[in-house]
């Protein structure tokens, strides 16, 4: 039996998105990335479309301290205080939801758990997730994310990897795009140099 | 209406000004102490006698090491640890009718080496009813802790936080206690308190802390030491005055100098700080000679008699204080040394340690507001009744 490695805890959430804190400083999942946490009898899935790494109080700049240092590591070796001072997190935007193995593209009645578990979804969950490519519309219309197109692009990208044939996954991806952004050629230019 | 800063300034300006005319007279004063300093034959048999025997109006350094000794750092060890402690308070409000304070103590253990690691925690503890809020005499007087008596506390439970921390680890590494301030209790100096106060904050209190690390020698190098950032203390310049002062035995106020408050023979390096001393003197790393506090609460010490040193930093001379059975070997006094410079490099010119500890221990204006207001809700949901003064309400709601 395959035992889940968690990753991060929801930390902020609302019915769109949720920041979850990684356990793991500078271990962030990569931008693009579908992770699964716990909702009010749901699984709910999310992609990652920012992370940071930063002091975890607001007001304390963090200061460059690797003049004299050899190697990155060593930053971290003489500072051994850096690492409970510092935290990785990152936002994920809801794209759905799974029920009773039922999988819903659009978004779960109530938001993440505050505190809940965060797992880096498997090949097998993108594949599976993908089989469907309604979700792409809550991507599209999302205002939380600055740069959504990359987000999008990089989800693609990273989803194709789980089909037998990552070709024929975009392509499909790609009629998709068409057609929801079919009044709007320049943006969907933009997603397609992407992939 | 607040504080008018324009009325300010121009008094701001008057005072630079005034610091401004002083400036040569202070420049000569200095060079005046750091030649004075140097002329000193290495034995200063005469000047060690001379500081035995005064009876001088200041606080002077005993002399334990040749004054003009300057000494680089050596290397810290390869594995070592440093534990630090600050503390914040919340004091009593008379204002409030619940009769309570709060200590927070911020505690940091960095561990350095081949297992680098670091702990972090900040341990708050409220001191309410009657059994916590007073100190007590057995036959049954007692005084309440509040304002500068909660200080004094705070720096026993400071230390016996750093001591429960250094004493319950399980390693064997050695380590550097730091505190942040003197370990000199100042606030009980000069002070009518009664004895059973003094016995209890410091006999019982903080110098059994320092017992503990003494204790722990036995199995493992544990010191503690004191920093002190910009200090103000000039008792080695109280010792170059009786240098300077050409009567022997010194006796200022009964006989020597009786009542002048100036033109005395030793003013002539008055006003000057031992910082500026060693500044010109020392080398960046570099300690200064051990010198020992020769206050009158010292007495009370015994083998903790509280030693010194001056340290050389980038930006600044400060002042590092040991207890003897530090002062007194060489390599728990080199542990001292090179872990606070190396703290301080870490930490761009004051110890990390401590500046994290303090980080840990800090009670901002908000969380005071928040505290209080935790007490009043968490009280009216017990049913008990919760008053304030009016002048605490006038200044929470500001009538027009």
């Amino acid at each position: 039996m395959v035992v889940e490695q968690k990753i991060a805890e929801v930390i902020e959430t609302s019915n769109s998105e949720f920041l979850a804190e990684c356990y793991d400083l500078d271990n962030v999942p990569a931008l693009g990335s579908m992770v699964r946490t716990k909702g009010k009898g749901c699984q709910i899935y999310g992609i990652v479309y920012v992370s940071a790494t930063h002091s975890i109080e607001p007001g304390r700049r963090i200061a460059a301290r690797g003049k004299a240092a050899t190697s990155e590591a060593d930053v971290f070796k003489a500072n051994p205080q850096l690492a409970k001072l510092l935290c990785s997190d990152f936002k994920a935007l809801v794209v759905g939801h799974s029920q009773d193995k039922a999988i819903y593209q659009y978004l779960p009645p109530s938001p993440a758990s505050i505190y809940s578990f965060v797992y880096a979804c498997s090949p097998v969950e993108v594949k599976q997730f993908t089989q469907s490519l309604n979700f792409l519309n809550l991507m599209i219309e999302s205002r939380s994310t600055v740069a959504p197109d990359e987000v999008i692009a990089a989800f693609l990208r990273y989803a194709s990897l789980t089909h037998p044939v990552p070709e024929e996954f975009l392509v499909k991806a790609g009629k998709e795009l068409a057609w929801t952004l079919s009044n709007d050629m320049r943006r969907l230019d933009s997603i397609l140099k992407r992939l | 209406m607040t504080l008018d800063i324009t009325q300010v300034y121009s008094q701001i300006e008057a005072m630079a000004g005034d610091l401004k005319s002083h400036q040569s007279d202070y420049a000569q004063k200095l060079e005046l102490a750091q030649t004075t300093l140097k002329s000193i034959p290495p034995h200063q048999d005469r000047l060690k006698k001379k500081i035995e025997d005064a009876r001088a109006t200041w606080l002077v350094a005993g002399l334990k090491e040749e004054i003009s000794l300057h000494r680089a750092a050596v290397p810290c060890p390869d594995d070592f640890m440093v534990v630090a402690s600050d503390g914040s308070h919340i004091d009593v409000d008379r204002h409030h009718s619940t009769r309570l304070f709060l200590l927070n103590i911020g505690l940091v253990e960095l561990q350095y080496g081949s297992k680098p690691d670091a702990e972090l925690l900040s341990l708050p503890t409220l001191y309410f009813g009657d059994e916590m809020q007073a100190i007590r005499s057995g036959d049954g007087k007692q005084a309440l802790i509040e304002g500068q008596l909660l200080g004094i506390k705070r720096g026993v439970e400071e230390c016996r936080g750093l001591a429960d921390r250094v004493c319950g680890g399980e390693t064997d590494l050695p380590v550097v206690g730091l505190i942040d301030g003197s370990l000199i209790m100042w606030g009980l100096v000069g002070q009518r308190y009664d004895d059973f106060i003094v016995e209890q904050l410091l006999d019982e209190g903080l110098l059994k802390q320092f017992d503990r690390f003494y204790e722990l020698n036995g199995k493992r190098k544990a010191v503690i030491a004191s920093y002190i950032s910009f200090p103000r203390s000039a008792d080695v310049v109280n010792a170059l005055r009786l240098q300077i002062c050409p009567y022997d035995p010194v006796d200022c106020d009964n006989k020597n100098c009786k009542g002048k408050f100036e033109g005395r023979g030793c003013d002539v390096v008055g006003g000057v700080l031992d910082r500026a001393v060693f500044a010109g003197m020392l080398s960046d790393g570099e300690r200064s000679a051990v010198f020992s506090s020769r206050s009158s609460i010292i007495e009370r010490y015994g083998v903790h008699q509280v030693c010194f040193f001056y340290l050389k930093l980038e930006e600044e001379v400060a002042r590092v204080e040991v207890p003897l059975w530090v002062a007194d070997n060489n390599k728990l006094l080199d542990l001292v040394h090179a872990v606070i410079v190396d703290q301080c490099h870490k930490g761009f010119g004051y110890p990390v340690s401590l500046s994290e500890a303090h980080e840990q221990a800090v009670v901002t204006g908000a969380d005071r507001e928040q505290f209080w207001d935790l007490v009043d809700r968490v009280m009216q949901e017990g049913s008990l009744a919760v008053q304030q003064s009016l002048k605490q309400r006038s200044k929470k709601t500001k009538w027009l």
